[in-house]
C-alpha cells in the first residue's frame, strides 16, 4: 500500500494532483488509516499512470472518464477504444490548423513590418490589426 | 443531377455499420437509386479530406462536400434534411 505522498512520487505527480482525480472520481484510495490517512495499491499506480498518459495524448478528464468507462463495459470492443482516439485526432489536428493559420497571419505581419526606431504611429503591424479583416487586404 | 453522400467513419465502428445500411436506403427512397453517389470514407486513409470537411464525431456525413451531420442523425433527421434538400 502506498501512501499519497508515496504513490505521488511513484506516479510523478504531487499529492494536490491525486486529491483533485479523487474529486473527479478518477481516482479513489484503497483504504484508510484508522486515522483517515489515504492508502492507495498497485491498482491505484494503474490508473493514474493511464490518467497521466492519457493527457499526454490530449484527452480532457471527460474523455479519460469516457475511456474508463469503455474498459469496464463488457460491450464495448477495441473498436470503440480506437473511434475516440481518432476523434481525439480529429480535434488536435483542426486545432493544428487553427494554430498553422495563425502562425501564417504573424508571419505576414512580421514580414511586413521594417522594425526599425520609428515611431509606432507608424508601425505596419498595428496599422494592420487595426485594419478590418472584412474589408479583405488593400 | 446526382447527389453526393460521404460517410466518414472508422473501420470496425459498430453503431457506424448498423446505421449505415438504414441511412443508405432513406437516401435512395428520397432521391431515388440513380441519383445518390454513396461513398464511405475511411477517416484514416483519408484523414485530410476528413479534416477539410471539419468532422471532429465519427460517423458524420457530408451531403455534396458540406458536412451536414456532424454526428450520426437519428433516420427521421436525416429523411428531413435530405427531403429538404434542392438538387443542383
Amino acid at each position: 500500500m502506498f501512501t499519497i505522498g508515496r504513490l505521488a512520487t511513484v506516479a510523478g505527480v504531487t499529492p494536490d494532483t491525486l486529491r483533485f482525480y479523487e474529486r473527479e472520481r478518477l481516482v479513489s484510495p484503497a483504504a484508510k488509516t484508522p486515522a483517515g490517512y489515504r492508502l492507495y495499491d498497485a491498482g491505484s499506480l494503474r490508473r493514474v499512470r493511464f490518467i497521466r498518459t492519457a493527457q499526454h495524448c490530449g484527452f480532457s478528464l471527460a474523455e479519460i472518464h469516457e475511456l474508463l468507462k469503455l474498459r469496464q463495459d463488457g460491450e464495448a470492443c477495441c473498436a470503440d477504444v480506437r473511434s475516440l482516439a481518432i476523434q481525439k485526432k480529429l480535434r488536435v489536428e483542426q486545432k493544428l490548423r487553427t494554430l498553422q493559420a495563425m502562425s501564417s497571419a504573424l508571419d505576414d505581419l512580421i514580414r511586413g513590418c521594417e522594425g526599425d526606431g520609428s515611431r509606432t504611429d507608424d508601425c505596419s503591424i498595428l496599422h494592420a490589426l487595426e485594419r478590418d479583416p472584412e474589408a479583405g487586404a488593400t | 443531377m446526382t447527389i453526393r453522400i460521404e460517410v466518414i467513419s472508422a473501420p470496425g465502428c459498430g453503431k457506424c455499420a448498423t446505421a449505415r445500411d438504414e441511412l443508405r436506403s432513406i437516401a435512395m427512397s428520397v432521391f431515388g437509386d440513380r441519383s445518390v453517389t454513396w461513398r464511405e470514407v475511411d477517416v484514416i486513409e483519408e484523414l485530410p479530406y476528413a479534416i477539410s470537411l471539419g468532422v471532429l464525431n465519427l460517423p458524420a456525413i457530408a451531403v455534396n462536400g458540406e458536412l451536414l451531420f456532424a454526428s450520426l442523425p437519428t433516420p427521421e433527421q436525416f429523411r428531413g434534411t435530405l427531403s429538404g434538400l434542392k438538387l443542383p
